[in-house]
């Protein structure tokens, strides 16, 4: 869509078409297009309008004249960053219609049996005293005062605070790492390294720990062996910090495909005559990322960042076959003493947990909320 | 700009590195006799643990088990997904805000939160111990993931099509069918994906309502486990699991990452 928008300044057009030369193939509408379009083009810039479809009728947008005259006064660079902080508007108003509800109904029905119901439904139970199901007791807020005072609460919250933590500030640097790096490499290896990374994500949850309990078995396993080899003691049944690294590499290898496909995909979505305006400013690549590809980014990396955060802070499955919260309590995490609830069949104490740790997801989710809703969305840009 | 360069090379050789050899190991063992059998000694290749999965009734009814609910969930989610995105996408509404932060909410809240009042809902309504349940369960996440995908594939159509559609004279439903889904057949393809993969690796909901039948793979995996564990059979079954997956990896190469296409 952005393709052809980019040219105009007689200047510095012909540096633009060698490159473009390199980048694209002949049909670039910059070549084929007089010089008409091209000047329409600048017009298209900035009132947010495809380029293509202007370049059709060049006549037809008199307001491309006077704006062309004061782009051309601008370098690049501001014309850049005039961009950055008045996106174009890529989505019209939306038509208001009440009718619309009935197209969610369907969705929002399921959401309610599956989502709101049981949501309710633990709510309640998080008042009772449940020993059989049929005849519970009320004891109101007893279960909660149980939580709120316990020690055990608060170490689970701080371990799984530090694990979070731990996990986002590997796996998020690495995953946008990687991402640059395929950014500069030729679709073949993008794909390659693209279904290579995501074939952890598959893997059933359960296995995850299985797999890599046997990888560092010292009897059988590759890395158990050669760790055996090189003399290192490794032993992450009773070593904490042996079963912290076993987690966390774990998981990285678990789900740093998921931040590498949404960072590629943010870097996909900055269109190329960015990197022509940032090359013709001499712009390093740091500050090519810093403030061409990161800010476009954003959305994207919101998202992993909130998914990984959520999906690490109450990691459960692959923690609890790792070492069952041990040892000696070090890894034992939110969901960890709540699965054990659940497993004594402690139906009040466990619902007044999954209250307490749902009203965190809220509280997290809400502040995302609250943090990206100012900036706009970056939509339909990465679909085109 | 688009070069090779040996230092790149390098490091998505030892990313390779790193998420294959795990992964190869797993493959080794399923290919190796972990138990003596008659006629194969211990520790030798054979492909043993894969003739006893196509002897084992039990494993074979959990691959179809799995594929049935996952099947089911995904195509749940396409059909009821597609027109809520729609009316995200073209409308504006009482609510419409409200409604899309309770998806973002119920898509991050942890499964293990909601699994104990799943539990108890869904065994008395009697779906318990069937893919159905499952399939249906695993909406709670789904849902979400597929509307978000979906509404940002439309919003990239132009309204256009929908006006010429309608005014030639097509209802709602057959302006989705015949217009709207061949022009986000990748959204679509993209969606189905990720609703797959996400139902497919699932085992808190799925472990606690099939107690006692009606079991996918991956808790057919666990009940292999005990005092004698078959190691090389688990991991067979765990190589079984895994190739759908990449199956579908491979279908969608192409698409995956211009499937995220998020609003908040």
């Amino acid at each position: 869509m952005h393709q052809a928008s980019f040219a105009g300044a007689a200047v510095w057009k012909p540096l633009l078409v060698l490159r473009r030369r390199r980048l694209e193939p002949a049909h670039s509408p910059v070549e084929r297009a007089p010089s008409s379009p091209e000047r329409a083009a600048w017009g298209c810039q900035i009132s947010g309008l495809s380029a293509g479809d202007e370049a059709s009728y060049p006549e037809s947008n008199p307001g491309a004249r006077g704006l062309e005259g004061f782009a051309r006064r601008l370098s690049p660079a501001v014309f850049l960053r005039a961009e950055f902080f008045h996106p174009p508007q890529l989505f019209e108003m939306k038509p208001y219609d009440n009718k619309a509800w009935l197209l969610v109904l369907p969705a929002l029905a399921i959401m309610t049996c599956v989502g709101i119901l049981p949501l309710v439904a633990v709510t309640n139970y998080s008042f009772l005293d449940i020993f059989d199901l049929r005849n519970p007791t009320w004891v109101g807020v007893d279960w909660y005062r149980n939580i709120v005072i316990s020690q055990r609460f608060y170490g689970s919250l701080g371990r799984s605070c530090l694990f979070s933590a731990m996990i986002l500030s590997v796996q998020m640097p690495l995953g946008i790492w990687i991402a640059l790096l395929l950014h500069r490499s030729n679709r073949y290896i993008v794909s390659t390294v693209l279904v290579l990374v995501t074939v952890p994500l598959v893997v059933p949850w359960n296995m995850i720990p299985v797999i890599w309990l046997n990888f560092i078995n010292p009897g059988v396993g590759l890395a158990g062996r050669a760790m055996a080899w090189l003399g290192i003691g490794f032993d992450y049944k009773f070593t904490a910090l042996h079963t912290w690294i076993v987690l966390i590499v774990m998981d990285t290898w678990h789900w740093l495909g998921l931040v590498v496909v949404l960072s590629y995909a943010g870097i996909s979505s900055v269109p190329s005559s960015y990197y022509q305006a940032a090359a013709i400013d001499g712009a390093s690549r740091w500050q090519i990322f810093r403030f061409i590809q990161l800010p476009k980014m954003q959305a994207v990396l919101s998202m992993a960042l909130l998914l990984r955060f959520m999906d690490s802070f109450m990691i459960y499955i692959e923690a609890f076959r790792i070492n069952a919260g041990g040892p000696d309590g070090a890894t034992s995490f939110l969901s960890l003493d709540l699965g054990e609830d659940i497993q004594s069949f402690n139906y009040g104490p466990a619902a007044a947990r999954s209250i307490v740790y749902f009203l965190i997801v809220m509280t997290v989710a809400w502040a995302f909320r609250m943090a990206t809703s100012t900036r706009k969305p970056v939509a339909a840009e990465l679909v085109g | 700009m688009k070069s090779l360069s040996l230092g790149r090379i390098a490091v998505f050789a030892v990313l390779a590195a790193f998420i294959l050899v795990p992964l190869a190991q797993t493959i080794i063992i399923s290919l190796v006799s972990t138990l003596p059998s008659d006629g194969i000694p211990e520790g030798h290749f054979s492909l043993i643990n894969y003739q006893n999965i196509l002897q084992s009734a039990v494993l074979k009814q959990a691959i179809l088990n799995s594929v049935i609910y996952v099947v089911l969930n995904v195509a749940l989610c396409l059909v009821v997904g597609l027109p809520a995105a729609y009316a995200f996408s073209r409308y504006s509404f009482v609510g419409d805000r409200q409604l899309f932060f309770l998806l973002l909410v119920f898509r991050i809240t942890p499964t293990v939160v909601l699994s104990l009042p799943i539990f108890v809902l869904f065994s008395q309504i009697g779906l318990e111990n069937t893919p159905v349940g499952i399939a249906l369960v695993h909406c709670v996440f789904n849902i979400p993931i597929s509307i978000w995908i979906l509404e940002g594939f439309i919003s990239a159509v132009p309204r256009e099509l929908d006006e010429t559609a309608f005014l030639d004279g097509h209802s709602l439903a057959g302006f989705f069918v015949r217009h709207l889904v061949p022009a986000i057949a990748p959204g679509i393809g993209v969606a189905a994906f990720f609703c797959f993969v996400f139902s497919w690796v699932e085992v808190v909901l799925a472990r606690i309502l099939t107690t006692t039948g009606g079991k996918p793979i991956t808790m057919a995996i666990n009940a292999l486990f005990g005092f004698r564990t078959d190691v090389g059979l688990v991991m067979a079954m765990t190589v079984l699991a895994i190739v759908p997956g990449i199956a579908t990896i491979y279908f969608a190469r192409n698409h995956l990452a211009k499937g995220f296409v998020i609003r908040t």
